[in-house]
């Protein structure tokens, strides 16, 4: 009898949802219609295959469908940064805080919605109440949230299979990033640095939300990398792990971003390294071992966490056939690292930056002097929000060209005396960001294999939306000033471009339905489903 | 009687548990220095180092139009002011939020500085002689390209005021930072416009000509766009007005305040 009842059951759930099995995921481009995880591919190329919507028609390009967000369960209004994933016409998408609704991705009606419940006084310290994005395993949904839970839900109906808590919210920890899926296990990281956490990166069973692993990221005395702290000072010394990494099948590694350590801007209570904050680490997922390291910005005190998405890629370098990571990170330096070994390849300034000389031989900075935050205040570029942040970049496999949207702002960093207490920021410092017309933004094309500038379209402001590159030769990007919009990849030259009425601060993705290619991006509070019919 | 007595009391009592709701009352010495410090710090770039205004408003007076009671003060600090200059400071705690709060109300109460000449009189030049109305908007009269001025006693302190008459563009941020008329020229195949900035975009730039006309333009349309920084499209009346005549409608600019 059981049996004949799950027989009908798993019959319905197909009618519905169609199970996406780890394999789906690992092949994820063989489906181009679906966008299965937050960047689109375990490689977080963040680039489409889909060509219906190409430079030849883009311009008679239209909204199809928008949703508004629902107002937020606690707290202001939130911030839109999620990036919607869709499988076989159910798109999923997080509203902020950390509500997750199931929308019809050919009409935009809503199928379900389900919103934790939480304590109006969740803090979120140092950064706005927002949530980008859920992923997907098997028949569930899985979704991170302000309190630091991490929450399984029925794909086809929202119901809850599990709710854990992952760390205390009354320490500064949240959960604001799309989780990982891997085989069998659901990889997430914390925000709360700025409350000086320590960070950690875990891995949960997928079925039963046990915690398989948790690999902190600064070390305990004893460990390898805790002669980077002093003291006690690694116990608050941040390190968080709020963005989404990458992974690769074939080596089986798992790559993920760490944020800066704490406090931000007095680095005189933590001298030395402090590993391994701004850092990117390959782990191996079954045990959470680290394989190796690389360190972007050592004894960071500007506040620029190394939590950009690390883009996977196979090319010849020098005459070998390698297996690269590139990232732009929030520094102003272009990264390509040996993805197997952490091995420094190439590096190079794509942005505006004051702090750094270059770098040497074996990527490290050479910083130069007077450039530290100081009581008086220090101008330096970039400004704390950095080169880039969290939104996405996007390769094109195709031409090997790697798109960026970066900030061109310096800040005047200061330097303040602080002392950690629970759940209160821990920051010991701050910054005047240079406004106005003295702050731009650009999208930038880069040759991936030299970091070398292609071209660049000029934005108003610095902007906070990530960018899309797609197979009918477009870059999709947004703008602050509400503008989405579609650029020649081979030129920068803009093609296409829609007033939403309001900030554009998400991750442009495309997906098809019906045989018909759709492109989302969002403006304040809404999502924009656009297409040509 | 009995009536009258507590009604008595309800009025006298009644500022006294307004008082005790500030969540400034439990500041000290100690407290108020420090926002002084942090003042300095993260506000006197745009508000003078003293409160005296700037490119940012003059805080030196007890009314703040953002800031209706002492949380919404803190509150603002915090989250900014959107759309003007006024970032949000969110790397200051709630405690530092608060100090500095105390401060800037500490600055409202200093003494109102005292006017240089007969503001009646510079009622009339304002009208008359200056010809101010055809740009400024005072209590809903004039025409408004440049800042409505119904309440500049009480945003703008007496040097700012006498510069932005003898040298109107030194008002202007002298920086390419934030700023609300910014001059810009923009050139087309069909027209050119010198106007003041409205708003922009990465694809479009509105701009408001000195007749109070919006022209709208797509910068792909565009042959020129000119930002012109530290420039100000207002005329300098330093050799157009005597002495006494500036005096007197300085004084009547301080006059224009919301607290009568």
């Amino acid at each position: 009898m059981k049996r004949i009842i799950f027989l009908l059951l798993a019959g319905l759930a197909t009618t519905g949802y169609a199970e996406v099995g780890f394999k789906r995921l690992v092949n994820a481009a063989e489906e181009p219609q679906n966008w299965l995880t937050y960047s689109g591919s375990y490689r977080s190329e963040r680039y489409s295959p889909l060509s219906q919507i190409n430079r030849d028609n883009v311009a008679d390009l239209k909204v199809i469908w928008a949703y508004q967000m629902q107002p937020p369960t606690i707290g202001g209004a939130g911030l839109v940064e999620t990036t919607p994933l869709v499988v076989d016409g159910t798109m999923y998408i997080t509203e902020p805080p950390s509500t997750v609704t199931a929308l019809d991705a050919r009409s935009g009606k809503s199928l379900w919605s389900w919103s934790p419940e939480m304590d109006e006084e969740t803090l979120h310290i140092g950064f706005p109440q927002v949530n980008r994005g859920v992923a997907v395993l098997d028949d569930a949904v899985y979704v991170g949230t302000l309190d630091a839970h991490l929450v399984a839900l029925d794909a086809a109906t929202g119901a809850i299979r599990w709710d854990i808590a992952v760390a205390d919210n009354k320490s500064g920890f949240s959960l604001t990033l799309a989780p990982l899926a891997l085989e069998g296990k659901i990889i997430i990281g914390v925000s709360g640095a700025e409350a000086g956490v320590r960070g950690f990166i875990d891995a949960y069973d997928s079925a039963t939300g046990e915690r398989l692993w948790r690999m902190y990221t600064i070390p305990a005395p004893g460990e390898p990398g805790s002669e980077t702290w002093q003291g006690d000072s690694w116990q608050t010394g941040g390190g968080s792990t709020w963005l989404t990494g990458s992974y690769d099948p074939e080596l089986d590694l798992l790559y993920w971003t760490i944020g800066n350590p704490a406090p931000d801007w007095n680095g005189d209570v933590r001298p030395g390294d402090n590993l391994y904050s701004c850092s990117i680490v390959a782990l191996d997922p079954a045990t959470g071992e680290m394989k190796w390291y690389f360190q972007f910005t050592p004894h960071d005190t500007h506040d620029w966490d190394a939590n950009q998405i690390p883009i996977l890629f196979d090319a010849e370098f020098n005459g070998k056939d390698r297996k690269i990571v590139a990232l732009a990170n929030r520094n102003a330096f272009f990264y390509l690292l040996d993805r197997e070994t952490g091995e420094f390849l190439h590096g190079n300034q794509y942005s505006k930056q004051t702090w750094a000389a270059g770098l040497d031989e074996a990527g490290r900075p050479i910083v130069l002097p007077g450039t530290d935050p100081t009581y008086d205040g220090n101008l330096v570029w970039p400004s704390l929000q950095g080169a880039t942040n969290w939104f996405s970049p996007s390769y094109n496999p195709e031409t090997g060209q790697f798109f960026v949207a970066t900030r061109l702002m310096g800040a005047v960093y200061y330097k303040a005396d602080v002392e950690y207490e629970e759940g209160q920021p821990f920051l010991g410092g701050g910054e005047q960001a240079l406004s106005g017309d003295d702050a731009a933004g650009a999208i930038r094309a880069l040759d991936v294999m030299t970091g070398r500038q292609q071209w660049e379209f000029m934005l108003h402001s610095p902007p906070w939306a990530g960018v899309m590159a797609t197979a009918g030769g477009l870059v999709i990007g947004g703008s602050n000033e509400g503008n989405v919009f579609a650029l020649d990849a081979e030129t920068g030259n803009p093609l296409w471009d829609f007033q939403t009425g309001g900030a554009v601060r998400t991750n442009p993705m495309s997906f098809a339905v019906d045989g018909k290619q759709r492109i989302v991006s969002t403006g304040g509070g809404t999502m924009f489903v656009f297409g040509l019919e | 009687m009995l009536h009258r007595l507590l009604f008595c009391l309800t009025i006298l009592s009644l500022p006294a548990i307004a008082w005790a709701q500030s969540p400034l009352d439990e500041l000290t010495e100690a407290d108020l220095a420090a926002g002084e410090k942090i003042f300095k710090v993260h506000c006197g770039r745009c508000h003078g180092t003293a409160g005296q205004g700037g490119e940012g408003s003059n805080l030196v007076r007890s009314k703040l139009k953002y800031a209706t009671d002492d949380q919404a003060l803190i509150d603002l600090l915090g989250e900014g002011i959107p759309g003007t200059g006024m970032p949000a400071i969110w790397t200051l705690d709630e405690q530092k939020r608060t100090q500095v709060a105390g401060y800037v109300r500490t600055l409202g109460q200093l003494e109102a500085q005292e006017m240089p000449g007969n503001p009646s009189r510079g009622k009339d030049i304002y009208q008359r002689s200056a010809g101010c109305p055809a740009c400024h908007i005072i209590a809903g009269h004039g025409i408004g390209i440049g800042p409505e001025l119904t309440y500049i006693g009480d945003q703008r302190g007496l040097a700012y005021l006498r510069q932005s008459l003898t040298d109107p563009a030194a008002t202007q941020s002298q920086t390419s930072g934030y700023q609300d008329y910014l001059t810009v020229r923009v050139k087309s195949l069909q027209t050119e416009v010198e106007g003041l900035r409205v708003n922009e975009d990465a694809f479009t730039v509105q701009v408001r000509d000195v007749s109070g006309t919006i022209h709208s333009f797509r910068k792909d349309e565009l042959t020129q766009y000119e930002k012109v920084f530290a420039h100000s499209l207002m005329p300098e009346y330093g050799t157009a007005l005597s002495d006494e005549d500036m005096d007197d409608l300085i004084s009547y600019m301080m006059s224009l305040r919301s607290e009568q």
